[in-house]
């Protein structure tokens, strides 16, 4: 008994001594729950994080990230699945957290800058080498011999955004007649062979698959697929308007504290805002919000003449309920075909 | 199907580059220009059908991963979540038994009861022929995140509802696992086999009169040492020898002690000692009974106010019974060292069990006929430590060759008339024996038999019984089971019906008892 307690104060001594800065060091873990086209950019800024963290800390953070349609991931997080950080496509999603879930303040947006968006995109079309088709803008993704690739908007932001982009057009073209606008989007939907859950199992449908002549991608996803999925095998098509998609970022208030990871959350999602994860969001194709960083990477995005989701379409709220909540447009729309 | 389509598509396309330079001379350029396109709308419709199909699937595996589990087997009716994490489960227990007496008596002697009509000339009813429900017992059970769990079987045998088994449980790993409410006593071997697969009608008198059967507390248990040590430990109400406590509030106030090891040290081997098991239990507490006629004069080994247990036969007919002056005073303490061992069809159980037990005489209490009586006054110099004790050997064999478990039996071959199979059949034998302590018949002084703490002329000094049958398991769920019993009796009856004299010359022994027990069962 005194030669175990001897050797335990020995132990203890050398090692008090010896490394008293690992001593205090701790691994974190956090879940990053997010949607699909996010793979890439997280991967990427989980390993600058971690580096952040252990300069600013000395502790480990373990990041680990799930994807899927934007729908179905603030489902599963309302469910149960234990996310710290939630980094989704549309407002709307991260509303849910909120309303459904109680799992966050109802003022989530206002916490960080930009209502929560420390990266934009937007919807562009993704078409086959030499654009054999001539797609150019939505009108032509209507036309009766083109094969369009967009996931289903019951379970993917990006196709949402992709459903109002589309929606945004056709009221500027039909002069706000909304009868027409149905029409225009019932004529598009015609054309989806597939729809996929999410914008990367359209990804893969488009590209690997090698169906259909265009993709209605998000444009970092577009970026991927065209420089490092089917290098020379793609061309993006910007057309006359589009959306600007705001993905918001917020931590699962709930779950942090039950983690006790509320800190090192906040911090991770702050570290979005910084330069150096304003630089990893644009070396993936988001666009940064970080005037600075937006500058230097001015040239990587096109310019694109956007409508917004608050201006017009009255937020998020008003346009799930209007186009995408059960019996909305979109499934009157889609039951009919 | 993927592949195999999609390559299709590409021969289609191929034999058209092919056929080009043959058919050139024929077709104009339109014309194979609409045949390409043909083919390239016939591709992506097969690419699509593909991709559809790749969509359904990884749909419906994700699915499975929300979808709830119903499950309806031989083991029951389920609703599970997918993971497994949360469950609810139904099982069910029904034993409709006959009971056939050639000879024995239904109670202790001299005791009177209406509805069995007059004593004969020795103070005895015959035990009559009887079909009964042993066990109805519906169970419902189930687990919530993993960890929590219950369980709740109510009894509805015997004439009026009562909860068999209703408790909580926790069970952090298979080391630790913390059970709380009303459940089966963790000491006996045999009692802790279920009522569904135990190899006899009725257990011995290991477990029917000596040990527990169902207690209130609190219990922990686990398994050890790659599942070679399994041990128990509990803190309950307490209950009288054989004993089912009720639901409601423990009147005397004084908790019991539990404990248990059991080892299967070659559990993990090829050899014959694979099935060997052994261990030891034991209880202990300090119990003060209450004078109550009322609650004496209540059925075999059931809970009492006295703290004080009866005595049944194989037949379930009561041989022994306290004075009814007897009250528990003191110590009670119980151990019972155990085995058990199965090799193929074989299978061996073997139990002792001793229980100390301090006794006192008192007199007052409330009157039998109910109303009014005087307060419980202990009888000064009667405290006296009695020592019962019980052993039983059990054999049974399965001739139909199926292994032997501690567990069910699962028929090589359902009973099945138009496929000709004929289930599994076992033959069982088993001999049991209680002795009771000699100064359970004296007075305290121990000089002789009147004013005792139970009067040897009408309640037997030992019981002791062999057993032969056969189980015939139609399926898994379904069992026909037949005993014969014989059991003879030291002491128990008199001369006439008159009481013992001081020097117990008038005591003889209670006839012998004969029956034959018989049961079907459905168990899921």
């Amino acid at each position: 008994m005194k030669k175990s307690l001897l050797a335990i104060a020995l132990l203890s001594a050398i090692y008090g001594v010896a490394a008293p800065a690992t001593a205090l060091a701790k691994e974190v873990n956090l879940l990053n729950v997010s949607y699909d086209p996010t793979r890439e950019l997280y991967q990427d800024f989980n390993k600058a994080f971690a580096a952040f963290w252990k300069t600013k800390t000395g502790d480990d953070v373990v990041v680990k990230t799930s994807h899927g349609g934007s729908g179905k991931q603030a489902r599963a997080i309302i469910d149960g699945l234990d996310a710290d950080v939630a980094t989704l496509a549309l407002a709307y999603d991260v509303d849910q957290l909120q309303e459904k879930g109680k799992l966050i303040p109802k003022d989530w947006q206002k916490r960080l800058a930009h209502n929560s968006s420390p990266y934009t995109s937007t919807i562009v079309f993704l078409v086959r080498k030499g654009n054999p088709k001539n797609i150019k803008d939505w009108g032509d993704l209507v036309k009766q011999n083109v094969s369009v690739i967009t996931p289903n908007p019951k379970t993917s932001g990006g196709a949402r955004w992709n459903y109002l982009a589309a929606w945004a057009y056709a009221q500027k073209q039909n002069g706000n007649d909304e009868a027409k606008t149905k029409e225009f989007i019932s004529k598009l939907f015609k054309n989806v062979p597939v729809l996929d859950t999410g914008a990367r199992g359209s990804t893969t449908t488009f590209v690997e698959r090698g169906i259909g002549d265009v993709l209605l991608a998000w444009e970092n996803e577009a970026f991927l697929a065209q420089k490092e999925l089917g290098v020379g095998k793609f061309e993006i098509v910007v057309p006359s308007l589009s959306i600007l998609a705001e993905p918001p970022v917020t931590v699962v208030d709930k779950f942090a504290k039950k983690h006790g990871t509320e800190a090192v959350a906040k911090a991770y999602l702050e570290y979005l805002y910084t330069e150096e994860g304003q630089e990893i969001a644009a070396k993936n194709y988001y666009r940064p919000t970080l005037a600075s960083v937006a500058k230097k990477y001015e040239a990587q995005f096109p310019k694109v003449n956007f409508v917004k989701i608050d201006e017009d379409f009255g937020g998020w709220q008003a346009a799930q309920k209007k186009h995408f909540s059960d019996g909305g447009t979109f499934d009157q729309i889609y039951s009919k075909q | 199907m993927q592949f195999k389509l999609s390559k299709y598509a590409a021969v289609l396309i191929a034999s058209g580059i092919i056929s080009l330079p043959i058919t050139a001379s024929a077709n104009d350029s339109a014309e194979l220009e609409e045949l390409r396109g043909l083919v390239q709308a016939l591709s992506q419709q097969v690419k699509v059908l593909a991709r559809k199909g790749e969509i359904n699937e990884e749909t419906a595996d994700a699915a499975k991963k929300t979808t709830p589990i119903v499950k309806a087997s031989s083991g029951g009716f389920s609703l599970s979540s997918p993971d497994g994490k949360n469950e609810i489960k139904f099982r069910g227990l029904i034993q409709a038994d006959y009971r056939a007496y050639s000879s024995g008596a239904n109670d202790v002697r001299n005791r009177s009861n209406q509805r069995a009509g007059d004593l004969d000339a020795n103070g005895f009813h015959d035990a009559t022929d009887t079909a009964l429900l042993r066990r109805v017992r519906p169970t419902i059970e189930g687990k919530v995140g993993g960890k929590y769990g219950f369980r709740f079987t109510p009894e509805f045998a015997g004439g009026s509802a009562s909860a068999v088994d209703a408790y909580v449980e926790a069970n952090f790993s298979p080391a630790f696992k913390v059970r709380a409410g009303k459940q089966k006593s963790i000491v006996g071997l045999e009692r802790l086999q279920g009522g569904g697969d135990i190899k006899f009608i009725e257990r011995s008198y290991v477990t029917n009169a000596i040990l527990p059967n169902r207690d209130l507390g609190v219990t922990v248990s686990g398994d050890l040492l790659s599942n070679k040590l399994n041990y128990g430990v509990g803190i309950v109400n307490g209950v009288n020898d054989g004993g089912n406590i009720s639901t409601g509030n423990e009147y005397n106030g004084e908790r019991e002690y539990t404990a248990r090891l059991f080892t299967t040290p070659f559990n993990d081997s090829t050899s014959a000692l694979a099935g060997l098991g052994f261990g030891i239990g034991g209880t202990y507490t300090k119990f003060t009974g209450e004078r109550n006629l009322n609650f004496t004069d209540t059925s075999a080994a059931d809970a009492t106010r006295n703290g004080l247990p009866s005595y049944v036969t194989d037949g379930q007919q009561t041989f022994f019974r306290y004075a009814g002056g007897a009250v528990a005073d003191g110590k009670r303490f119980r151990i019972t060292p155990q085995a058990n061992y199965y090799f193929g069809p074989l299978g061996v159980i073997a139990e002792y069990a001793r229980v100390s037990q301090d006794v006192s005489l008192t007199t007052g209490g409330s009157l039998a006929a109910g109303g009014g009586g005087t307060n419980t006054a202990f009888v000064a110099g009667s405290n006296k430590k009695l020592k019962h004790d019980a052993w039983q050997v059990a054999a049974s064999y399965l001739i139909t060759g199926e292994d032997a478990s501690f567990k069910g039996v699962k028929p090589k071959n359902n009973f099945d008339l138009d496929k000709g199979g004929w289930g599994a059949w076992e033959l069982v034998a088993r001999y049991s024996e209680i002795n009771l302590d000699n100064d359970t018949f004296k007075n305290p002084a121990g000089t002789d038999f009147t004013g005792a703490y139970a009067d040897l002329s009408t309640s037997a000094k030992s019981a002791k019984s062999w057993i032969a049958g056969v189980n015939w398991y139609l399926s898994e769920n379904a069992k026909v089971a037949l005993n014969y019993t014989h059991t003879s009796f030291d002491g128990g009856a008199g001369v006439g019906i008159t009481p013992v004299n001081l020097a117990g010359t008038n005591i003889t022994d209670r006839e012998n008892e004969n029956a034959l027990l018989a049961r079907f069962q459905v168990a899921f």
